[in-house]
């Protein structure tokens, strides 16, 4: 039902109640005439008067002020205010529409006076709101990443990556081109009457010509279609399909809206559109019968014409996922490796690089990366440890390590340790020790000729920082291996029958590996430029008187002394002594005991010779 | 951004087209004039310290197989009518067109351009001819093509009548 029969219905409906109130009243007058001619009956008309009327007399009296007062007030309003919102907000949009302005200064109003109440009310939403359009977002990135996956590994991307590289465009905008269901690239908002441009939006990576001069041109192709085919003036141009582009023209009073799409837009894109141009000239219907070429009021247009930016693609399954799974998989587990071999790689060379700096004779200054290649700057001692085997040991690739030494003399304790031997080539029986007086100390044992070498390079040494060398605790090999002899031949005793210089069996084999030993003597002691004299003991046990004991004991030396000079020994070697029973070996409390006591004992003298 | 939508009117091979493409940003081919029968130029100016976006509709010069169509100069705020000065008909032909233009679009400011001056020697206007046109109160100004005398002077000329008022 439109305003103005609604209107008329209410100005009949109070009319009729005017009528009857109207013949309400001539009744009370009639009724007033009765009264005033029959007095004595008052009081019963009194009372028949208000039967009669008494209950609608407050329900008059409002109608009277009504009438006295046509003008609607504030009360009036409120009561039906709400009731009307929400019939008119049924009907359709005009009412909300038409609020926007005052709602939106309300709020700015608001955020003025206290920006509080309306971020504490908002706040509720927000959080909500900001959540899901970041997990859309993240879909969406998912989406698009699945489809450039799954369509980079199928037979059609080839031909989608022909014709990425014949139109010059990437193969991502191929991918999405080819899955689109449509997209609408361009806006135009055009004055109709001039055809100039009032506002134009843009889709994100699509080109768009100069929108002024399209706009023109699409205003006159309008008026050449409408002029050549002779179509009614209010009809319009709504279509344009050229190939897999279409434009869409929707009219209003005084703008056109243009979108240009590629692709099937549905339908239902019409009433988007057709929304869109309704709003524009609600909002800015002043601004557009004013227009004199001025755009910048329009500027306020571009949300709704965004609303019209519209896409959709085709929807992949949820099982193709599986390939942004699997390929999401493979890349965290790529990421994993690589990730685990940086570590490991880091920590050893970490390690590397620390046990390389507490070597002797290596400075590190530098360490880094050059060309993929690690890198270490320093100065090194010859004699340091090969950096090569502190890698090794750190399982590090050498190929991936630069080295860049410069050469310098260490004087930490071990490099001058190294120097030193090296220099004095000492045996491995020699142990040096550095002390922190500047005295190399000799230890161990080393062949004389050697130690007195040594000792002849002291000088030598001082060029070093060895400000002394010390080799009294080193044993001379040789003089070491004369005293073994010397033990070995006095550890021999050649036993005797009793009473008799004959040996006892088996003693002859002691005498001549006993030669052996005294010949090794003789000649190491002349190579010491030693002089030996080796006392040849005679023993006797303790039977018999003491000076047949004597002569007894000096026959058995005696017979040891032809012995061994008969096998080429020099008889100025030996001495012979007779002990007699005075230096028994045992006690002799068994014949056992008497047998050892029978004896040649042997004691060498070995004496420095001065030659 | 400040737009304005002027036209440019005038007997068939006056030179229109020629006059202003080295002096206008477009878009589209002169095709558009023998199908379509208008093709757009853009001439951005800075007029009264200003940026102006003049949107030139360069419409398919009249002859006897096709007139003007009209609805093209909806909504212009000004207009061009070229004459060739080597073709005295072609006077006539605009001050025919004027008042076409002055029926649909109202009295808005215009230029009369005389061009080819640079075959002036081969006029067939004479000066007479030229101050009787000056005499109705209408601006002329002399053009050539060829070597670009006064392009850029008739759309400040044309942009300053407009922003005037």
């Amino acid at each position: 039902m439109s305003n103005s029969n609604r209107n008329r219905l209410a100005e009949e409906s109070l009319n009729n109640n005017y009528i009857k109130e109207n013949n309400k009243l001539s009744d009370l007058n009639e009724v007033s005439s009765i009264e005033d001619s029959i007095q004595p009956l008052t009081g019963e008309l009194t009372q028949l008067r208000s039967l009669l009327l008494g209950i609608e007399e407050e329900k008059l009296h409002r109608f009277y002020q009504k009438l006295d007062n046509p003008q609607v007030d504030a009360e009036d309003i409120s009561s039906m205010l709400p009731e009307a919102v929400v019939l008119r907000t049924m009907e359709d949009k005009q009412l909300s529409e038409a609020m926007v302005p005052t709602v939106e200064q309300a709020i700015e109003s608001s955020v003025n006076q206290d920006i509080n109440i309306l971020s504490q009310a908002l706040f509720p939403i927000i959080a909500p709101a900001t959540r899901k359009a970041i997990a859309s977002a993240l879909d969406e990135m998912l989406q698009s990443f699945n489809y450039a996956l799954e369509h980079s590994i199928s037979p059609q991307s080839w031909k989608w990556r022909i014709e990425a590289r014949q139109t010059g465009k990437s193969f991502a905008e191929v991918v999405l081109l080819r899955t689109m269901i449509y997209r609408v690239e361009q806006v135009f908002l055009i004055h109709k009457h001039s055809g100039l441009m009032l506002q134009h939006i843009v889709a994100a990576s699509c080109t768009a010509q100069d929108p002024s001069l399209v706009s023109a041109m699409l205003t006159a192709i309008q008026d050449f279609v409408r002029d050549s085919f002779n179509v009614p003036k209010q009809e319009g141009l709504h279509t344009l399909q050229f190939g897999e582009l279409t434009i869409w023209i929707e009219e209003g009073p005084s703008c056109v809206l243009a979108g240009i799409i590629r692709g099937n837009a549905p339908e239902e894109l019409r009433f988007v559109f057709q929304n869109t141009i309704e709003k524009i000239h609600l909002k800015l219907g002043k601004e557009i019968s004013d227009f004199s070429g001025d755009t910048e009021p329009f500027v306020a247009s571009k949300p709704y014409l965004k609303a019209c930016l519209e896409s959709h693609y085709e929807k992949p399954t949820k099982s193709k996922y599986i390939y942004a799974g699997i390929s999401l998989g493979i890349l965290a587990m790529v990421l994993g490796v690589w990730g685990f071999l940086a570590i490991r790689d880091n920590k050893s060379w970490n390690t590397y690089v620390n046990s390389l700096s507490e070597q002797p004779g290596i400075i590190v200054n530098k360490t880094g990366r050059k060309n993929g290649k690690y890198l270490i700057e320093g100065m090194r001692d010859p004699l340091a440890i090969e950096p090569n085997k502190l890698m090794r040991k750190a399982n590090i690739n050498e190929k991936a390590v630069v080295h860049q030494w410069k050469p310098f003399i260490s004087l930490e304790e071990e490099i001058l340790v190294k120097r030193a031997a090296k220099l004095l080539q000492k045996p491995n029986t020699v142990t040096f020790k550095f002390d922190n007086k500047g005295v190399l100390n000799a230890t161990g044992s080393a062949p004389r000729e050697w130690i007195f070498s040594a000792r002849e390079q002291e000088q030598l040494l001082s060029v070093l920082g060895i400000t002394k060398y010390e080799d009294r605790q080193l044993k001379d090999l040789d003089i070491e291996q004369l005293n073994i002899y010397k033990i070995e031949i006095e550890e021999v005793r050649i036993l005797f029958e009793n009473d008799t210089t004959l040996f006892l069996p088996g003693e002859t084999e002691k005498l001549s590996k006993l030669v052996s030993k005294i010949e090794n003597l003789i000649d190491a002691s002349n190579s010491l430029e030693k002089d030996v004299l080796i006392q040849i003991s005679g023993h006797t046990d303790t039977t018999g008187i003491e000076d047949a004991n004597i002569k007894l004991s000096k026959a058995r030396a005696n017979q040891i002394l032809i012995y061994l000079t008969s096998r080429g020994i020099d008889r100025n070697n030996f001495i012979t002594k007779a002990f007699g029973s005075k230096k028994i070996l045992r006690p002799e409390s068994t014949e056992e005991d008497k047998k050892f006591n029978r004896r040649v004992s042997f004691k060498v003298m070995i004496d420095d010779v001065a030659k | 951004m400040l737009q304005k939508k002027i036209c440019m009117v005038g007997a068939f091979a006056t030179g229109k087209t020629s006059l202003v493409a080295k002096f206008v940003y477009s878009i589209f081919s002169e095709k558009y004039q023998t199908t379509v029968g208008v093709k757009i130029d853009k001439k951005i100016l800075e007029v009264q310290e200003q940026e102006l976006n003049l949107i030139l509709w360069d419409l398919y010069g009249e002859d006897e197989f096709q007139k003007l169509r009209t609805s093209y100069l909806r909504g212009s705020s000004g207009y061009l009518l070229v004459v060739d000065g080597t073709r005295k008909s072609t006077l006539q032909t605009a001050f025919d067109l004027q008042k076409r233009v002055e029926e649909t679009v109202g009295k808005v400011p215009f230029i009369l351009v005389l061009n080819k001056s640079d075959l002036e020697d081969e006029w067939e206007l004479d000066l007479a001819m030229i101050e009787a046109v000056e005499e109705k109160g209408w601006t002329v100004i002399k053009t050539s093509a060829k070597t670009g005398l006064n392009v850029e002077e008739i759309f400040h000329t044309l942009a300053s009548k407009i922003l005037e008022g």
